[in-house]
């Protein structure tokens, strides 16, 4: 699983590729936990490489949405496919998080 | 007790025997060389000093007689004296010059007296006694005559062997002349012949050393002296060159009687061995000196004191190697112990005793590393049987959670008379002793049938405790009347107090009226169960939006209804089917899980479920279980029709 980074007009975007689970999800929830400390509190997520979440994921997903809660940040996505469209709509997370269909979108909103 | 020792000692030993050996041996052998060279030229510088001495020695003899021979001819030139006053000459020429052996003054025919043909007094030495005597009538023709006289001057003729005296001996002559008709006219010679015995005695004592020698030779290379007495006048240092087939000699030979001084190597003449050979002119004399010193005993002493070093240097190296095994035991003797010590560690004895040392040296701080290793290790090995003590521990309660947790579900439907009407199957495997899936099913009232699937996000111990909780507040809050949407929010309301850890959970509920056959459901974040009909392709059951349970406490979900039928199927299930991987990662998939349920031709739900899990493990292949799984299927027998049936 591979992050990229990248700053698109002031918007923090995290590319991330591969699978989200176990195994995974604590090295997004690390890389967050760094730009959070580096005083980031809106991240966009394009999860137009992810093939396969878990609940674990998930899980980690809704952590980090909490601690940029908190900081009056926000947590979006974009580009969501296949499984991860799927679970977001199903597990009710579309409505918890702003979820976008493209990368230009996203930064139009931003 | 050298051989039981460590090869440490021994590579030490090799390569300081080495080393030392290599720095001797340079030292000795340049220093024998440069003290050779030392021998030799001392040697030459003796050799030197003698010959001069001897130089000396003989020039002064040889001058004397010179001198007196040449003092005779030129009194006997300018008077002539009669017979007895020319004996008186000789006599006293004779007696007071030792050397002397015998003089003559010879005149030429009728030169003395015109009446006398031949006229040459001898006085000689004999046995200590002068005797008086004529020269033999021949000498006019001998050489000592005839060579002054042909103008040649004063002559020390060719040494010779004396046929009287045996001796060598050498003439020296002085022509003499009258002016009598007005010019110079040769009158005679005065001669005197003396033994070279003298020569061979000064020679002789300019030996060098025992062995060496030395000798001299006349103007054609012949020997004038030498240590065999047989070479004397007769042999030259030529003919022995050729005789012993040394050509060298010749060389030196040649060297000699050129006049040059000189120092070389050669084989001598006598020993034929390896000498050395100071060469130079006897001033005055016509003769050459020739000091030979064998280089055996030249070097003798040398040699002598090399071997002696040669001994101590072995003695020394012996002594080194004895130093160093000594000092090598002491340095392989704790490290052997603590090699012994190692090895019993690794064999499991860790409490093998290892003394402290007195120490501070390499060796000591290392020993006292490897206690403190060894103690360290103690320390885990204690924490290690603790941990494993506490691992089995928990093991074994987590084995008795599991049987807990299973026996919480329901397995069997209760002998109840709802069992006409409905069969349910499910099962549960978790993935690891105890899971997060849940499942449960329950009469609500006597024709209501409340079923749920659930799953905790996570696996493991804590999941269970939140299956626990979950399934406990599902079962307490469901209550007659209540719609499935609310029953999920009020089971989520209670888990998202005090849900620090932010475990959620994804859920499907659904209660079926056994008297109209109203499914009514909901659904919390879970995966679709599968709804199979009669006659037709299983179709996913159509799910209400909702989030998951225990996230927020606003969540709000939403009831679905549709009528089942008696023969009507729903398949729920959790995603540790639908994400069952292969070995090769990819996913059993909500497609197979459909081709699966339509292969299924029959009517159990029992068979239903099996095949499903069938299908799944035959997907798997070998693949370690990822998530916990969970299957449940509800088959409608037949309606309750009404109370009064039961």
């Amino acid at each position: 699983m591979q992050i990229f980074n990248s700053k698109n007009e002031n918007t923090l975007v995290l590319e991330v590729r591969g699978r989200l689970d176990a195994l995974t999800a604590g090295k997004l929830e690390k890389e967050c936990d760094t730009w959070i400390n580096q005083g980031e509190k809106d991240l966009l997520l394009d999860l137009g490489g992810v093939d396969y979440i878990s609940s674990a994921g998930l899980r980690t997903i809704l952590l980090i949405g909490r601690k940029l809660n908190t900081l009056s940040g926000a947590l979006s996505f974009c580009n969501l496919g296949g499984m991860v469209k799927e679970v977001f709509s199903i597990s009710g997370f579309n409505s918890m998080f702003p979820v976008y269909a493209s990368l230009t979108e996203a930064l139009q909103h931003n | 007790m050298l051989l039981k020792k460590t090869s440490l000692a021994i590579k030490l030993i090799i390569i300081i025997v080495i080393s030392v050996s290599s720095i001797f041996i340079s030292a000795f052998v340049f220093n024998y060389y440069s003290l050779k060279k030392i021998y030799r030229d001392s040697a030459r510088n003796d050799a030197r000093n003698l010959s001069r001495i001897v130089s000396a020695q003989v020039s002064a003899t040889l001058g004397g007689v010179q001198k007196v021979t040449a003092t005779i001819a030129t009194i006997v030139e300018k008077h002539h004296y009669n017979e007895a006053e020319l004996i008186s000459f000789l006599e006293n020429a004779v007696t007071y010059n030792p050397e002397i052996h015998g003089m003559t003054i010879a005149y030429e025919p009728y030169a003395f007296d015109p009446k006398v043909a031949a006229f040459a007094p001898y006085v000689y030495r004999e046995q200590g006694q002068i005797e008086v005597s004529q020269a033999p009538q021949n000498y006019l023709n001998w050489r000592w005559y005839l060579t002054p006289k042909s103008g040649k001057g004063a002559v020390w003729g060719d040494p010779y062997v004396n046929t009287f005296t045996n001796n060598i001996s050498s003439t020296y002559a002085v022509p003499f002349y009258g002016d009598e008709t007005g010019k110079k006219q040769f009158q005679g010679v005065v001669s005197a012949n003396i033994s070279l015995e003298w020569l061979e005695k000064i020679v002789a004592s300019t030996a060098i050393g025992q062995t060496g020698y030395a000798f001299m030779l006349y103007k054609d290379g012949y020997f004038v002296t030498a240590p065999k007495t047989e070479f004397v006048a007769d042999y030259s240092i030529f003919f022995l060159s050729t005789l012993l087939i040394n050509p060298n000699l010749a060389t030196l030979g040649r060297d000699m009687i050129q006049g040059k001084e000189g120092f070389v190597q050669i084989n001598d003449f006598i020993y034929n061995k390896k000498s050395w050979v100071y060469y130079a002119p006897v001033a005055n004399s016509g003769f050459f000196l020739g000091v030979v010193i064998p280089e055996t005993e030249l070097f003798a002493g040398l040699n002598h004191l090399y071997w002696h070093l040669v001994l101590i240097a072995l003695g020394g190296l012996i002594l080194l190697v004895v130093v160093i095994s000594v000092i090598s035991r002491t340095i392989t003797k704790p490290l052997r112990k603590l090699a012994r010590t190692a090895a019993a560690i690794a064999q499991g004895n860790l409490n093998v005793e290892l003394a402290e040392p007195r120490g501070r040296d390499e060796i000591d701080s290392l020993t006292r590393s490897f206690r403190e290793m060894q103690e360290a290790l103690q320390e885990y090995m204690a924490n290690l049987a603790t941990t494993i003590a506490a691992k089995e521990k928990i093991e074994s309660e987590l084995k008795i959670a599991r049987s807990i947790q299973m026996s919480f579900l329901p397995k069997r439907f209760p002998p109840l008379a709802a069992g006409e009407f409905v069969e349910i199957a499910a099962l549960l495997e978790p993935a690891q002793e105890v899971g997060g899936d849940l499942y449960d099913f329950f009469m609500i009232d006597d024709h209501h049938l409340f079923f749920t699937v659930g799953d905790v996000s996570d696996k493991g111990v804590p999941a269970a405790l939140f299956m626990a909780v979950t399934k406990t507040l599902l079962k307490g809050l469901s209550e007659v009347g209540l719609e499935p949407a609310q029953v999920f929010a009020k089971v989520n309301r209670e888990l998202v107090l005090e849900n620090d850890s932010l475990m959620f959970v994804t859920c499907f509920c659904g209660i079926l009226n056994l008297e109209t056959g109203v499914f009514a459901y909901s659904n919390a974040g879970h995966p679709p169960p599968v709804l199979i009909r009669p006659g037709q392709e299983p179709r996913w059951l159509t799910l209400p939006p909702g989030v998951f349970l225990g996230i927020d406490e606003h969540s709000s979900f939403r009831t679905e209804q549709i009528i089942l039928q008696p023969g009507d199927m729903i398949l729920a299930y959790s995603d540790g089917i639908t994400e069952a991987d292969d070995l090769e990662q990819r996913l059993y998939s909500g497609d197979r899980l459909l081709a699966t349920v339509r292969n299924y031709r029959g009517d159990s739900a029992e068979a239903l479920m099996q095949a499903v899990r069938a299908s799944v493990a035959d997907f798997a292949r070998g693949a370690p279980q990822a998530d916990d799984m969970t299957i449940l299927a509800a088959c409608l027998k037949h309606l309750k029709t009404s109370p009064r049936d039961r």
